[in-house]
C-alpha cells in the first residue's frame, strides 16, 4: 500500500536525512524540532498501460473517440513533448512512445497519408537522433525519422504562423503545420502540475514572440505559484493562447500522468524515506557517496544522468482539453500532494544533479537557481513552505561548468549579464532583448544542439517568486566566487548555514527540510 | 660619471639569448649591460646638459636587455650607449624638464628637415646618421647623447619640456609613454561608433586605454589584461570591460554580436572589433587580434614586437589595415601640436603616480630588471631608476 | 617536501581514508547497527515497489560487450564441441526486421545455448531469453550469471497470466527477439508437451510474428535431473516465422504454433512450415546497403 506523504517532525532518534548535492550527495542532521516533508510513496501503475490507453482514447472526455476523427486524405499532426520530461528519463518504453503508436496504428487503419510528428520544443534545444529516439522508440524513428518526424523550430520564420491576438493583447504564433493540419493530437506527460493543459500547445510549438508573452518577470511574480495553474499567472496566459489556438486548430489532447518512482533499484535509497533504509541501502549510499567524493565530474556525470527511472503510468486521459486537464491534475495532486500545516522560518532543499534543461550536460550555476529557487521552491500550493522573509538554505556545488554545446547563451548571460545585475527586472529591460535576437544564438538554437539565447533569462525568472519573497538565500557547499556572483550567500556547512541564518530570522528558527526529489507538492494551510 | 652602458657583444648576446632572456643571466658579467664609471658625454654647440631624477625601465630596453629585440634595429644604434628614454630630470639652472627623446632633423640640426621630419614625425627621420651625433633614433640607444640610466645626458632644447609645478617626477616620467600611446591613438583613429579593444595591460596597454577615452573615445573599450592588478587599473583608466586574454573570442563576440567559428587551434570571428591596439607585441596576441578585429578593421601594433610568427592569412583574407604607432611628434589631427605637450595637459587628471613604482637605485640594477620583466605578475607597472642623490 | 606537509599522496591518501570511515561510522550510529530499531521511528513502510526486477543492467552497454565476448570465447565454442548442432532454417533469422518471439520445445537446459548458437550474431545480439523466475532466479547469483551468460530475464510461471506476460511485452516493444518456451518446463521424457497459451497472447497483444523452433538432441545431451552433460548430436530447425490471422484468437494460434513445432519434429524437410527454397532465399537475401548522400 503506497502512504501517503508525510511530514515528520525530528527528535533525538531520527536518522540524519539525505541532501542532494549535485552530482552527489551530504548526509545532514537537522536540528531537533524540524519538520522532514516527506512525498507520497509512489502509486501502483496501471498494469496494462496499451488497454488503458485504447480505453482512453476509445472513450475521450468530451469529444468524440479518436477512430471517427480520423479519416483518408486528411493532414493528421502529432505533436509531443520533449526530453525536458520527465526527470529522470524514463526507461524504455516511454509512456509517450506507448501513446503514440497506439495513435499511429489508428491513423494506420484509417488510412491517413499525411502524417508529421513534431517534437513540441519551443525554445528548448533540438534533441539529438539518440534521445527522439529514446521517447518515441524505433519503430517509429525508423519509420518517420527525417522528414516526418521533425523538431519545431521556433526562429524558422517560413515556418511559424500569426494567429492573433488574445483579449488581453497576447500574441499568438503557431507552427505553420500545426496551424495548417484537420487535426493535431497533443500526446503530454505530465509529471508536475506546471504543465500540460493549454500549456502544451500554447508554449510548445510557438515562436519568442508568442511565449515572451507570459514569460516575463511580471506574469512569473503573480504566479504564485506556477506548480498550481489556479493561482499562476502564467497558466491564465497560457489558458487565453491556448483558447485562441483551439479556435483556431482542432486539437485533440492525449495527457499521462506518472507515479513518482524516480530512482532506479540501484538508487533505492534516494527514494525511499531515511528510517526505511535496509542494510543494502545503506551500503549502496555508503558507496555511492565515496565515489562521488572521490570521482572526477565527467565520470560522476556519466553515471548519474545513465540513470532511468521506472516511472509507471498511473493515468491516461484523452479528449478536451478542459476536461482532459482536470482529470489529469486530479490524478498529479493524487499522487504529488502532502498536507503541510504553517510557514516556517528556515527551508532547506537539496538540489539536484538534473533540471529540465541539463539533461545530458552539468548543471551550471544559473540552472542552479533555476531548480532550487525557481522550481523547487515553487512546488506549493495556497502558500510557500517559507515565510515571507525566511531563509532558503540550498545545498549545491555550484561549480563554474557550462556546457559549450546546449547552454552557450548561458555563459554569456553569467560572465556578462549577472556581473552587472542580478535584479530580475533589471535584466529584463537591459539584456533580454538582445540575447533573443543575437544572430549567433539564433544560429545555434536553429541548427547545433543549444537553448535558445532568450532561455537563460528565462531560468533567472523562474526564480523571481522566491528572491523577491525569501528574505536571505544561502547555498551550502558552493563555490564562493561563483555564489556571490548569483547573488546570495555562501555557507560550508548547513550548521554555518542556520548560524547565518540567525541573522536574518531570530534565534531558535522554526525549520523545515523538502525531501525533494521524488517530488512533492505541498498544500500549506495557514 | 655612474651610468649603464650597453655593449656590442656578440658572444654575450649569444649566451644572453641561450639562457632565454633570463634576468640574472642577462644582467650577469657575461651579459651585454654593465654598470661603471664612463665619461660623460661631450656637449655639442647649443645642446643643454640634464641630470635625470627619475628614469623608466621601458618593454623595449628590456627586449635589449634580454636579447629578444629585433636585429632590425641594430644599424639604428650606436654602441656603447646608456640606455633609459623615459626621463624627468633637472638642469643646470633647476627647473625640471621632461625630455623627448627623439633625434630628428631639428636636433641633429639638418637643414631643409627630411620629409618625415617635415610633417612633424621627427621619429621616423632619414636623417639619422646625420649631425653631431652617432647613429640613433632615440636618446638611449645613441652613444654620444648618453640616458636616463646614467648621471648626465645631453640634449637639444626642443627635446626639452617644461614640467608644471603640479606634476610630480613620478607622474612625469610617465609623459613619454603616455606620448606614444596619446601617438598611437591618432593613429589608430577611433569614432563614437567604434568598438575598440586594447591588447595587454601593461604600461603601453593602460596608457594606451586612458589615451583613447581621452582623444578618441569610442562606444565601448574593452581591455585584455593577464593580472589583477593590471585588471583594476585598467577599469579604473577608464575601460569599460576588463577580460582575460582566454576569454577574448566569448567576449568580444557577444560585445558585437558577431558568430564565432572554431579552427583547429584558434577560434575567429565573423563580425568582430573595429580597432584592436595591439599593445603586447607577442606572437600569441597578434595572432588573436587578427581572429577578433572584424573584416576590413584596423589593428594598430604598438607595443614592440620582435621577429614574431604571425600567420598572414587572416591579415589578407578579411583585408586588414595593419599599421604600427611609434613614437610621436606632432598631431595633425590636434593642428600639429606636440604629442607630448597634449600628454602633459592630459596628466594632471590621470594621476600617472598610481602607475609607477617600485623604484631602485642605480646599484640595484639587477633587482630593478628582474623585477620590471616579471611586473605584471608582481602587480607593478613602470619599474623606475631613482638617480636623486647622484650627483652632489 | 616531507610526506606529511601539503597535498601530498600520503595526505591525500589518509584524509580519504578518514572521511570514509567517518561516513561509515555516522551511518552506523544513525540507522542503529548494534541497537534495536527506535520505537519512535514510523513503521517500516511498503518498501518501494521496485517493478519485479526485470534484470535491466544485463541489457546495457558493457554488459552486453562483455556477454559477447563470453559467449564466443566460451559458450558457443563449448556448445559446438559437446553437441556439433546442425543448423536449418538459419535464413529466417539472418535479416529480422523487427523482433520476433521464438517458441521453441524444452527438453533440458541446453535448449537455449542450441538456439543461441543456431541464430545469426546480429539477431543473437538482441535476443533475450525467458528463464523461470521461480528456478533461476531464487538464489541470488545464480540469476545473474546465467543472465550474464545468456541474456535472460526472470518469466514468471505462477501468478496470472497477465502479469507473467507484462515484462515480455515490454521488451518486445523495446526491440528484442523473445526467446520463449511456451511447454513451461522441460519435458520428463524429451517429448513436446502441451503449449500453454502464453505465446499467443503475447504474439496478439504486441503483433509480433512467432517463429517455431524444434531442437533435436538436447534431451540426450542433458535430461532433466542429470547434471553434466554427455557430448552427442543435435539439430536445430528454424521455421517460418507465423503471425497470427485477423480473426485469430490466441489459443487458436497458439495450438497452431505447437502444431508447427511437432511437425518440425519428424525427420524430412516441411516445406509448409519451413517455407519453399525459394522463400528462404528471399528471406535471406541481404537488406540493400544505405548509402550516405
Amino acid at each position: 500500500m503506497p502512504r501517503p506523504g508525510a511530514v515528520i517532525e525530528v527528535d533525538r532518534n531520527t536518522p540524519p536525512v539525505l541532501f542532494h548535492f549535485g552530482e552527489g550527495m551530504r548526509l545532514e542532521r537537522l536540528p531537533l524540532g524540524s519538520r522532514i516533508v516527506y512525498p507520497p510513496d509512489p502509486l501502483d501503475p496501471i498494469a496494462h498501460p496499451e488497454r488503458a490507453i485504447k480505453r482512453a482514447l476509445a472513450k475521450p472526455l468530451e469529444d468524440d473517440p479518436l477512430k471517427s476523427l480520423l479519416r483518408s486524405g486528411m493532414k493528421l499532426t502529432i505533436a509531443f513533448d520533449d526530453l525536458s520530461l520527465p526527470l529522470p528519463p524514463m526507461a524504455a518504453p516511454d509512456v509517450r512512445q506507448l501513446v503514440m503508436e497506439e495513435v499511429i496504428d489508428m491513423a494506420a487503419e484509417a488510412g491517413v497519408e499525411d502524417l508529421h510528428i513534431i517534437a513540441a520544443l519551443g525554445l528548448h534545444r533540438r534533441m539529438t537522433e539518440d534521445e527522439i529516439r529514446h521517447i518515441v522508440g524505433e519503430r517509429i524513428f525508423s519509420t518517420f525519422w527525417p522528414d516526418r518526424l521533425y523538431q519545431h523550430d521556433g526562429e524558422d520564420p517560413e515556418n511559424n504562423v500569426y494567429i492573433g491576438k488574445t483579449s488581453e493583447g497576447e500574441d499568438v504564433t503557431l507552427h505553420r503545420r500545426a496551424a495548417e493540419s484537420d487535426l493535431v493530437v497533443y500526446v503530454n506527460l505530465t509529471l508536475v502540475p506546471m504543465d500540460g493543459g493549454h500549456k502544451s500547445m500554447a508554449t510548445g510549438l510557438a515562436t519568442y514572440r508568442g511565449i515572451r508573452a507570459h514569460h516575463n518577470v511580471k506574469t512569473l511574480l503573480g504566479s504564485r505559484s506556477y506548480m498550481n495553474p489556479p493561482d499562476s499567472a502564467l497558466h491564465h496566459s497560457c489558458i487565453r493562447q491556448g483558447q485562441l489556438i483551439e479556435d483556431t486548430v482542432r486539437v485533440f489532447h492525449i495527457e499521462t500522468t506518472v507515479n513518482n518512482h524516480a530512482f532506479p533499484a540501484i538508487a533505492n535509497f534516494m527514494q525511499k524515506r531515511e528510517t526505511d533504509w535496509t542494510a543494502q541501502d545503506q551500503a549502496m549510499f555508503l558507496g555511492m557517496k565515496q565515489m562521488t567524493d572521490l570521482a572526477p565530474p565527467a565520470f560522476k556525470r556519466s553515471i548519474f544522468h545513465a540513470m532511468r527511472a521506472p516511472y509507471g503510468l498511473t493515468s491516461v486521459h484523452a479528449g478536451q482539453v478542459d476536461a482532459v486537464h482536470d482529470k489529469t491534475l486530479e490524478a498529479v495532486r493524487a499522487q504529488l500532494s502532502v498536507r503541510v500545516e504553517g510557514q516556517t522560518d528556515i527551508v532547506t532543499i537539496g538540489v539536484p544533479y538534473l533540471g529540465p534543461y541539463n539533461v545530458n550536460a552539468p548543471m551550471n550555476p544559473v540552472l542552479v537557481v533555476c531548480m532550487g529557487i525557481g522550481y523547487l521552491f515553487n512546488f506549493y500550493r495556497n502558500k510557500p513552505v517559507l515565510r515571507k522573509g525566511g531563509v532558503l538554505i540550498l545545498t549545491h556545488p555550484c561549480r563554474y561548468e557550462f556546457d559549450a554545446v546546449q547552454h552557450p547563451s548561458y555563459i554569456d548571460f553569467y560572465d556578462e549579464v549577472l556581473a552587472d545585475t542580478t535584479d530580475p527586472l533589471e535584466i529584463e529591460k537591459k539584456y533580454e532583448l538582445r540575447f533573443a535576437e543575437d544572430p549567433w544564438f539564433r544560429q545555434l538554437y536553429r541548427k547545433s544542439h543549444a537553448y535558445h539565447g532568450v532561455h537563460p533569462f528565462y531560468a533567472w525568472y523562474w526564480a523571481a517568486h522566491a528572491m523577491e519573497h525569501a528574505g536571505d538565500i544561502i547555498i551550502v557547499g558552493g563555490d564562493r566566487d561563483v555564489v556571490h556572483r548569483l547573488g546570495f550567500k555562501c555557507a560550508t556547512t548547513l550548521e554555518d548555514a542556520f548560524e547565518m541564518a540567525e541573522q536574518t530570522v531570530g534565534r531558535y528558527p522554526s525549520v523545515t527540510h523538502m525531501r525533494m526529489p521524488p517530488i512533492l507538492l505541498a498544500d500549506v494551510e495557514a | 660619471m655612474l651610468a649603464l652602458s650597453f655593449q656590442r657583444s656578440i658572444p654575450a648576446f649569444a649566451i644572453v639569448k641561450a639562457a632565454g632572456g633570463r634576468p640574472d643571466v642577462a644582467t650577469s658579467a657575461f651579459s651585454m649591460l654593465k654598470l661603471g664609471d664612463v665619461s660623460e658625454p661631450v656637449l655639442p654647440a647649443g645642446w643643454v646638459r640634464v641630470m635625470p631624477t627619475l628614469s623608466g625601465i621601458c618593454g623595449s630596453d628590456l627586449a635589449a636587455i634580454g636579447g629578444h629585440a629585433s636585429l632590425y634595429l641594430d644599424p639604428l644604434t650606436s654602441y656603447p650607449f646608456v640606455p633609459g628614454h623615459e626621463v624627468v630630470g633637472t638642469l643646470d639652472d633647476g627647473s625640471r624638464v621632461v625630455v623627448e627623446p627623439a633625434l630628428g632633423c631639428k636636433v641633429r640640426g639638418i637643414e631643409p628637415p627630411c620629409p618625415r621630419c617635415a610633417e612633424g614625425r621627427p621619429g621616423l627621420c632619414y636623417n639619422v646618421t646625420e649631425g653631431p651625433i652617432e647613429v640613433g633614433l632615440q636618446t638611449g640607444y645613441c652613444a654620444d647623447t648618453g640616458g636616463g640610466w646614467g648621471e648626465v645626458l645631453v640634449a637639444h632644447p626642443s627635446q626639452l619640456h617644461p614640467v608644471p609645478a603640479a606634476l610630480s617626477d613620478e607622474a612625469a616620467v610617465l609623459i613619454e609613454p603616455l606620448a606614444c600611446c596619446v601617438h598611437a591613438a591618432f593613429r589608430g583613429g577611433a569614432t563614437k561608433n567604434d568598438v575598440v579593444v586594447v591588447s595587454g595591460a601593461g604600461t603601453i596597454g593602460l596608457l594606451t586605454i586612458a589615451a583613447i577615452k581621452l582623444f578618441t573615445p569610442p562606444r565601448r573599450l574593452i581591455a585584455i589584461a593577464k593580472h589583477p592588478t593590471q585588471r583594476d587599473l585598467a577599469r579604473k583608466l577608464g575601460a569599460d570591460q576588463v577580460v582575460a586574454p582566454a576569454d577574448v573570442f566569448q567576449r568580444v563576440r557577444f560585445a558585437t554580436s558577431a558568430r564565432r567559428l572554431e579552427g583547429m587551434n584558434r577560434s575567429l570571428l565573423l563580425g568582430g572589433a573595429d580597432i584592436t591596439f595591439e599593445c603586447v607585441g607577442s606572437a600569441e596576441s597578434l595572432n588573436d587580434a587578427v581572429r577578433f578585429t572584424r573584416e576590413g578593421g584596423t589593428v594598430v601594433a604598438v607595443g614592440m614586437p620582435g621577429e614574431e610568427k604571425v600567420d598572414w592569412a587572416p591579415i589578407w583574407q578579411r583585408e586588414l589595415t595593419v599599421m604600427g604607432a611609434y613614437a610621436y611628434g606632432a598631431e595633425p589631427k590636434k593642428k600639429g601640436k606636440r604629442t607630448f605637450e597634449l600628454a602633459l595637459e592630459a596628466a594632471p587628471e590621470l594621476h600617472l603616480e598610481q602607475l609607477t613604482g617600485p623604484y631602485f637605485g642605480l646599484g640595484e640594477y639587477r633587482d630593478a630588471i628582474a623585477y620590471a620583466m616579471s611586473a605584471g605578475r608582481l602587480g607593478a607597472v613602470k619599474v623606475c631608476f631613482d638617480l636623486r642623490g647622484l650627483r652632489a | 617536501m616531507t610526506w606529511y606537509s601539503g597535498e601530498g599522496g600520503a595526505v591525500r591518501l589518509a584524509s580519504t581514508l578518514g572521511s570514509v570511515v567517518d561516513d561509515v561510522s555516522r551511518v552506523r550510529r544513525a540507522w542503529h547497527w548494534d541497537t534495536p530499531r527506535p520505537h519512535t521511528w514510523p513503521e517500516r513502510g511498503a518498501v518501494v515497489p521496485a517493478p519485479a526486477s526485470d534484470l535491466g543492467w544485463a541489457r546495457q552497454e558493457p554488459v552486453r560487450s562483455l556477454r559477447y565476448l563470453i559467449q564466443h570465447a566460451l559458450l558457443l565454442p563449448f556448445t559446438e564441441v559437446m553437441a556439433h548442432p546442425k543448423v536449418e532454417g538459419r535464413e529466417w533469422v539472418r535479416e529480422l526486421e523487427r523482433p520476433v518471439i521464438f517458441a521453441a520445445n524444452h527438453s533440458s537446459h541446453a535448449d537455449t545455448s542450441l538456439i543461441l548458437h543456431a541464430l545469426t550474431d546480429r539477431a543473437r545480439d538482441r535476443t533475450v531469453v525467458a528463464a523461470a523466475a521461480d528456478y533461476w532466479f531464487k538464489r541470488p547469483m545464480l540469476g545473474n550469471l546465467v543472465s550474464l551468460f545468456l541474456n535472460t530475464f526472470p518469466f514468471s510461471r505462477t501468478g496470472g497470466a497477465q502479469a507473467q506476460l507484462h515484462s515480455s511485452s515490454v521488451l518486445l516493444k523495446s526491440g528484442w527477439n523473445l526467446v520463449l518456451f511456451p511447454e513451461g518446463s522441460r519435458s520428463p521424457d524429451g517429448r513436446i508437451q502441451e503449449f500453454k497459451p502464453g505465446v499467443g497472447h503475447l504474439a496478439n497483444e504486441t503483433g509480433t510474428p512467432v517463429v517455431p523452433v524444434h531442437i533435436r538432441g538436447a534431451y540426450q545431451i542433458m535430461p532433466r535431473g542429470q547434471k553434466l552433460p554427455v557430448p552427442g548430436p543435435a539439430r536445430v530447425r528454424i521455421g517460418m516465422p507465423m503471425a497470427p490471422g485477423p480473426k485469430e484468437g490466441s489459443r487458436e494460434f497458439t495450438a497452431r504454433v505447437e502444431k508447427a513445432v511437432r511437425a518440425l519434429e519428424a525427420e524430412p524437410r516441411q516445406p509448409a512450415i519451413q517455407g519453399t527454397w525459394i522463400e528462404r532465399w528471399g528471406a535471406g537475401k541481404p537488406r540493400e546497403p544505405k548509402y550516405q548522400a
